[in-house]
């Protein structure tokens, strides 16, 4: 008797010992066993659509989680919207009205910035799906602070920024861009405007880190070795190795994406980046930028992406947040940028013409 | 009144929601084009320049004194086009088009945004031709399932 | 007896946990299984990228007719020796480059007009071959499922394909790259390229018909025999051979910086636009 009770009992530390061992490694992966590569890692080859509806911030609600009728109303608002926007036109429609070509745009899309009208919505892909993570539909992005908004910029960075008056971000989106009359001097040279107009950078720090979803081209690549992993964002081709195991460059090396090395924490890939150059500015940050990625695979077709940033400087607090990248089987194509960028030519142009325009106005007067 | 609420909080919630989503309207626009120049252009594809930033279609058209000219149109990135299908060869040369828009600045230039881009049926051109339609919107795309 | 064995097997157990964590100190294993290992930065140490034919030194990239032969033009004149063109034996198997005869008339016009048609001076994307021996490094990432290449000029970039996915939709300045291994040589068959790109400084061009097939052997870890073939019948009249080494860069934190150089070139092509030009 008293030897059966030992074995029970043996047997039961063995097995919880077992159980224990493996929860001792992290595990955002929800118990979820990936293959792994030949240097015993989890595989986290592949393509990734970053493609989201749920936006970095939360607006208007305060809670983490939608219902799944909240997030099937938003997702049915979208599905509409599309097909709004591929329902035919008429052939005889005339020329767009003067001065007002936004009117047929649903009046939370439109901007002030030059009323000519978007894209048709063949040309975008900013998502379908609310993003679901450890079973969540999320209603932003950022999970911390847990209102998911950003935190208080500090008075160091507001004034960094009111002193600078507008200068070009990497998180500019398309939808951001300043119109012609709102920040005197953003035309008058090609710095001024934001990285990704210059082709310098993707907008809307697609290219990261951290890497967000934007409007279209929402592809990521990883290829990983043992030395080193490889993650290419679509827009604009940029690559950022992820040396393993390594050191930060020194401090005078500044990077537009940052020094990023990595080691593994158990399952998941864990990425630190510095050395960010002062014209990066993700978000109005200093560069004294630091960004702490957490690459995980949560499923065979899944990955779930964290993100902390930090700039004392900027922010009172870090902040977090969090999305699932889907693999995709599409392929990614050349976003040769600067080679086709006649926009560029013809945005600075255009405001050396309206000024030419508004001087002679006022000349008549 | 209770389920009244409830409604409203859950549409209000929804809506602003999406007040937040990623807008469509373009970059730069105000610089780069003029509100107060449209165009509507009726003609035949000349080319198409698959390039980033943006995808350029040259179409040339027939003026009322019966000369041609050519006018260029910017469009979007082609990429998500390119992944549903689309390729150098789905639009040759002498597809007729209808595309509105507003002119370059410099109005010496024939250039214009393609705010809209339609056959002469009316039908967007990238959607609806043979083979090369954008996929049924309520099964695109398969990968954005959430993990179950 | 059972209860001796079954804390042997706990014991054994906990430790392989432990120690399944671990990373290896010691050099990683091949990534690729049957394959060399290309994994690295690798750069060209050649003069391919001025001329890719054999030439003696000469004055400049863009010259013009002087009293006594040509002198550096005036754009590059006070770049003096450092705009020099250093002297090469060449890369061309057989030594020239086989244009047909307007081709060749077309290479010599752009040689005249180099400042203004040379892509590599406006920042743009370099294509293949050229990409390879322009003077900067690159990173080959290699593994059992995808091998792709970064270059540091420009941040150009190449996804090597395994898998064959058809005729390119559109052309591209980098073309598209299907690879498979022949023994221990990579063999990259490129298409779909556009017209833009040179191969050199010496105008040396090619239409959107270019097929270009490179060879990658590793002669050993530090060295990779390089090969390309060079395809166009609008251009040329028979495919040629370019060869040469590629060396792994031996510095121990050997790695790719940024040459972000559209930056660099917004004076250049953008500079008559500024509100206030500089000149």
């Amino acid at each position: 008797m008293r030897k059966k009770i030992e074995i029970v009992g043996l047997t039961v530390l063995m097995l919880w010992t077992i159980l224990s061992a493996a929860q001792l490694t992290q595990n955002p992966g929800q118990g979820y066993k990936p293959p792994r590569t030949v240097d015993g890692h989890p595989d986290l080859n592949g393509t990734y659509d970053l493609a989201t509806i749920t936006p970095l911030v939360r607006q208007f609600t305060t809670q983490r989680a939608l219902t799944d009728e909240q997030a099937a109303k938003a997702e049915a608002m979208i599905m509409k919207e599309r097909k709004d926007g591929d329902a035919p036109l008429s052939p005889d429609r005339p020329a767009p009205p003067k001065g007002n070509g936004d009117q047929d745009i649903p009046a939370r899309y439109r901007i002030a910035s030059g009323n000519v009208g978007g894209y048709n919505s063949f040309w975008i892909d900013p998502g379908w799906k609310i993003n679901v993570v450890n079973g969540e539909k999320r209603s932003s992005i950022i999970v911390d602070p847990p209102d998911g908004h950003l935190p208080k910029m500090t008075p160091e960075g507001m004034q960094r920024l009111a002193s600078l008056g507008f200068l070009p971000r990497s998180d500019t989106r398309e939808s951001n861009d300043p119109g012609l009359d709102r920040t005197p001097g953003a035309y008058d040279d090609p710095e001024r405007r934001p990285p990704a107009e210059r082709c310098l950078l993707g907008f809307g720090s697609t290219s990261g880190p951290p890497a967000l979803p934007v409007l279209y081209d929402n592809l990521h690549q990883i290829v990983q070795t043992p030395q080193s992993i490889m993650i290419l964002t679509e827009m604009v081709h940029d690559v950022r190795t992820v040396r393993m195991n390594a050191q930060h460059l020194p401090k005078n090396i500044r990077l537009w994406l940052g020094d990023s090395v990595g080691h593994w924490e158990g399952d998941t890939l864990v990425v630190d980046t510095t050395n960010f150059s002062n014209k990066t500015r993700f978000y109005g940050s200093s560069e004294n930028l630091h960004v702490v990625e957490r690459f995980t695979r949560t499923g065979p077709k899944t990955l779930l992406y964290q993100f902390t940033i930090e700039d004392p400087a900027t922010w009172a607090t870090p902040w977090s947040g969090e999305y699932t990248w889907p693999a995709t089987d599409s392929h990614i194509y050349e976003y040769a940028c600067h080679e086709g960028n006649y926009a560029m030519t013809d945005i600075l142009k255009g405001a050396r013409e309206r000024e030419r325009t508004t001087a002679k106005t006022e000349n008549n007067k | 009144m209770r389920t009244k609420l409830v409604t409203s909080v859950l549409c209000s919630a929804v809506l602003l929601l999406i007040a937040s989503l990623p807008a469509a309207a373009h970059h730069a626009f105000g610089s780069e084009f003029d509100a107060n120049a449209p165009v509507l252009i009726k003609g035949k594809i000349v080319k198409i320049e698959w390039v980033n930033p943006h995808t350029w279609i040259h179409v040339e058209t027939t003026k009322p004194d019966g000369t041609t000219e050519i006018w260029m149109f910017e469009g979007g990135s082609p990429n998500t086009l390119l992944r549903r299908g689309v390729n150098k060869t789905t639009f040759p040369a002498g597809t007729e088009v209808i595309i509105d828009g507003y002119q370059a600045r410099d109005h010496s230039e024939k250039r214009a945004n393609a705010r809209n881009i339609t056959f002469t049926d009316g039908r967007k051109i990238f959607l609806g031709s043979t083979g090369t339609g954008a996929p049924d919107p309520e099964k695109f795309p398969a990968t954005q399932e959430p993990p179950k | 007896m059972t209860a001796k064995i079954l804390v042997s097997c706990l014991v054994l157990v906990a430790a392989t946990m432990v120690f399944a964590g671990q990373t290896p100190k010691q050099r990683s294993p091949r990534p690729h299984r049957n394959h060399p290992d290309l994994n690295g930065i690798w750069e060209a140490m050649n003069e391919a990228d001025y001329d890719l034919e054999a030439h003696t030194a000469r004055p400049a990239m863009a010259v013009r007719p002087g009293p006594y032969g040509p002198v550096p033009a005036a754009p590059v004149l006070a770049l003096g020796a450092v705009g020099a063109v250093p002297p090469s034996l060449g890369v061309v198997e057989g030594g020239e480059i086989p244009y047909k005869p307007e081709a060749l008339a077309q290479k010599k016009k752009n040689q005249e007009n180099w400042l203004t048609g040379d892509p590599e001076i406006r920042c743009y994307l370099p294509g293949v071959p050229r990409a390879t021996y322009i003077a900067q490094p690159f990173r080959i990432f290699q593994n059992n499922t995808q091998i792709f290449f970064a270059y540091q000029f420009a941040g150009a970039v190449r996804n090597i394909y395994l898998k064959d996915p058809g005729p390119a939709p559109v052309d591209s300045w980098m073309g598209q790259s299907v690879g498979h291994w022949e023994g221990n040589t990579l063999v990259v068959d490129v298409t779909g390229m556009n017209d833009q790109t040179w191969f050199d400084r010496a105008g040396d061009f090619h239409s959107d018909a270019l097929h270009v097939v490179e060879r990658y052997t590793l002669k050993n870890r530090d060295i990779i025999s390089y090969e390309a073939t060079i395809e166009d019948p609008n251009v040329f009249t028979r495919p040629w051979k370019i060869s040469m080494p590629l060396y792994r860069r031996q510095e121990k934190n050997a790695q790719l910086l940024d040459f972000k150089c559209v930056e660099f070139v917004e004076e250049l092509m953008y500079g008559k636009y500024r509100k206030k030009p500089l000149d």
